[in-house]
């Protein structure tokens, strides 16, 4: 064997020290690159008054947010808003204050009265600056094109809550899925530890026929509890808490929430095979709630604060089309949308809306805190609403079926969720019974509760 | 030329290799720099401060970060503090979006760099239980801009108040998750309670 070089053993080292240099640079490079969208130079959060009461003061707040500056002050924001009375015509430009508060958001403009008091409501979008970049954001994203819609309350069924009793809840009728944790047929999935708490499937529907269909997102698949037996098929997701809903032909919606590697939200739409037929990046930051609408899948999204539709007729939306297509209230087959504003610490205001036109509404006050809004969906000539009261440390679901004159049924529904879902995705009406999605210990659960109105 | 390319290739690959790239993981972009003492400390700052957190990634024990928009090492394996990755965990973002100090009996006030290493003495447990000068317990109902809900497993901040009645909330929630602004319903969940830090200015 022939003794190496002084130049062999130099271009050794010299290949060992770069290609050292090299590796790291490379792996680098894999970790963190992918299909990464950017944070925003600025984004704004706003919560829109979409109902209101007749000579109630409307007083519109926004924050705004930058990236952080280096002295660590805040944003040095701008921004106006552009509104108008009823829901078409001109818009008239307002500019934003800047307060000395922002836990409610910093920058404000109080509607003056003449639009305020207007029988059509009023409307309006605003565009929001960081003065330091020179970034602008409109909110909703729409703009004119689709702003924000505020109707008046004018004519609401007012209705008080009593204070609820914690421990008066109705049993269901039927437990229709209990299934053991674990990765068989007729199992669920559970990911977790007891450090950092428990995820179950995120989300369920019940399709037509009265089967339950659960995303069993920890196992990668949909399980379909029917009276004759408990079917899967194998779908293609992220994992995280997602959103699930099943168009009518079996077409199954996901909507997948920010993860590691895709920080935007997707909506993944799959064939009853659970092959994909497409995905779709929403065209906001977050999402709450998804739905299967009349013309497809539709998302009640913020910053914008509405519902926006992500596919027509079976095709997707770009993320402009979504956003020029937003709509205050959630829109159903019969034509009409249902608006939902929690306000305050116990206050819920809810709209049947025909058009731009107010149908229904209703007013609930409530002594004890309410909770998110679960569900709230036509049924008849009814409203079927879930809701939650809660304290510091008990809560309870309070579903109500209303009419006209008031509440025509109500009960309390204690929350069984000892595993993660997705947020708004516990309850579903199907036909006149609401199915509640909990879970145990041991299992997850799926119940049905009968709605029976007696008048 | 052929030692040198014989050699480069060999160290390319063990250079990618676990073993050698643990080595390098991005705690070593991270720093020790002392905080800087703030005379104010606004609620929205603290919105900015959380929000260009999104996108960087979760780290369990975790209190250190860039600006790059995306996690660096995305698949440590979950609740290990040694992987070194990037991200806050959720009290490590929260202790640093609430500018706190290290030592529990202070107000702190301090501006924490996002490259600053620190995670802070407070677990998700503390913070419900109001541990910690900065630190109290409120009604969840009375939650608002950058106060937080926490639960023996978890804290996420209110970024804001939404529509529908959950909130916005900026958390670091997991590994596969990241950080990120997700809805949630925290505020009627039982198993959390409503904290919030002392001495916001505006």
């Amino acid at each position: 064997m022939r003794r190496p070089g002084i130049r062999s053993l130099a271009g050794g080292a010299a290949g060992i020290v770069a290609g050292i240099i090299g590796g790291i640079a490379l792996t680098s490079v894999s970790a963190a690159s992918g299909p990464t969208p950017a944070v925003p130079a600025i984004d704004v959060a706003h919560v829109p008054p979409v109902l209101t009461r007749p000579g109630e003061p409307v007083t519109l707040r926004y924050a705004i947010v930058c990236a952080p500056r280096d002295d660590g002050e805040p944003c040095d924001g701008s921004g106006s808003v552009y509104v108008r009375l009823g829901q078409s015509g001109q818009f008239r430009r307002l500019e934003l204050a800047r307060g000395e508060d922002s836990s409610k958001g910093r920058y404000f403009v109080g509607l003056p009265s003449e639009i305020t008091s207007s029988r059509d409501g009023f409307s309006y979008y605003a565009t929001l600056r960081d003065r330091t970049s020179g970034a602008t954001m409109t909110v909703p994203a729409g703009g004119e094109t689709a702003p924000q819609r505020s109707f008046p309350l004018r004519v609401a069924t007012e209705i008080a809550l009593g204070v609820p009793a914690f421990g008066g809840e109705r049993m269901p009728d039927e437990r229709v899925v209990a299934a053991p944790w674990g990765s068989d047929v007729g199992e669920a999935g559970l990911a977790g530890s007891r450090e950092l708490g428990f995820v179950g499937p995120s989300s369920f529907d019940i399709a037509a026929d009265g089967a339950v269909t659960v995303l069993d997102q920890v196992n990668g698949r949909v399980e379909r509890w029917s009276r004759a037996d408990v079917t899967t098929t194998d779908v293609k997701v992220s994992g995280g808490l997602a959103d699930f809903a099943l168009e009518p032909g079996g077409t199954m919606d996901v909507l997948e929430p920010p993860s590691r590697t895709s920080p935007a939200p997707v909506l993944r739409s799959l064939r009853a095979d659970g092959t994909p037929r497409w995905s779709q990046r929403l065209s906001d930051r977050t999402w709450a709630k998804l739905a299967a609408g009349p013309a497809g899948p539709t998302v009640q999204q913020q910053p914008s604060e509405q519902w926006l539709p992500v596919a027509e007729h079976g095709a997707a939306l770009g993320r402009t089309a979504q956003a020029d297509r937003g709509r205050p209230g959630r829109p159903f087959a019969n034509g009409r949308e249902v608006l939902v504003e929690r306000v305050g610490a116990g206050e819920l205001r809810l709209a049947e809306l025909a058009g731009n036109a107010v149908v229904r509404a209703w007013r609930i006050t409530s002594a004890t805190p309410l909770g998110e809004v679960q569900l709230a969906e036509p049924l008849g000539n009814r409203l079927v609403v879930v809701t939650k009261t809660y304290t510091d440390d008990r809560s309870d679901y309070v579903a109500l079926v209303l009419d006209r004159t008031g509440i025509a049924a109500s009960f309390a529904i204690e929350p069984i969720e000892w595993a993660e879902s997705a947020p708004l995705a516990r309850f579903r009406l199907a036909g006149s019974s609401l199915y509640r999605l909990g879970s145990t210990r041991a299992e997850l659960l799926v119940d049905r509760f009968d709605l029976e109105v007696s008048r | 030329m052929k030692a040198f390319l014989v050699a480069f290739g060999i160290a390319v690959l063990l250079a990618g290799a676990t073993g050698a790239q643990a080595y390098h993981r991005f705690w070593a972009n991270c720093n020790y720099d002392a905080p800087t003492f703030m005379t104010t400390m606004t609620r929205d700052a603290a919105q900015d401060y959380a929000n260009a957190a999104r996108y960087e990634g979760y780290q369990w024990g975790g209190g250190c970060w860039n600006y790059d928009d995306s996690d660096s090492y995305p698949y440590d394996a979950p609740g290990d503090p040694s992987a070194h990755g990037e991200g806050g965990d959720c009290s490590g973002l929260t202790f640093k979006t609430w500018r706190e100090s290290t030592d529990d009996w202070r107000d702190g006030r301090y501006y924490w760099r996002a490259l600053r290493n620190v995670h802070g003495p407070y677990t998700s447990g503390d913070f419900k239980n109001g541990l910690g000068a900065p630190n109290h317990v409120v009604a969840k109902s009375t939650a608002g801009a950058m106060d937080a809900f926490a639960s023996s497993t978890h804290i996420g901040m209110v970024f804001f108040r939404s529509l529908y009645g959950g909130d916005q909330i900026v958390e670091a929630k997991c590994e596969a998750c990241g950080t990120n602004i997700f809805y949630r319903t925290y505020r009627s969940d039982p198993s959390y309670g409503g904290v919030a830090r002392w001495g916001w200015t505006g």
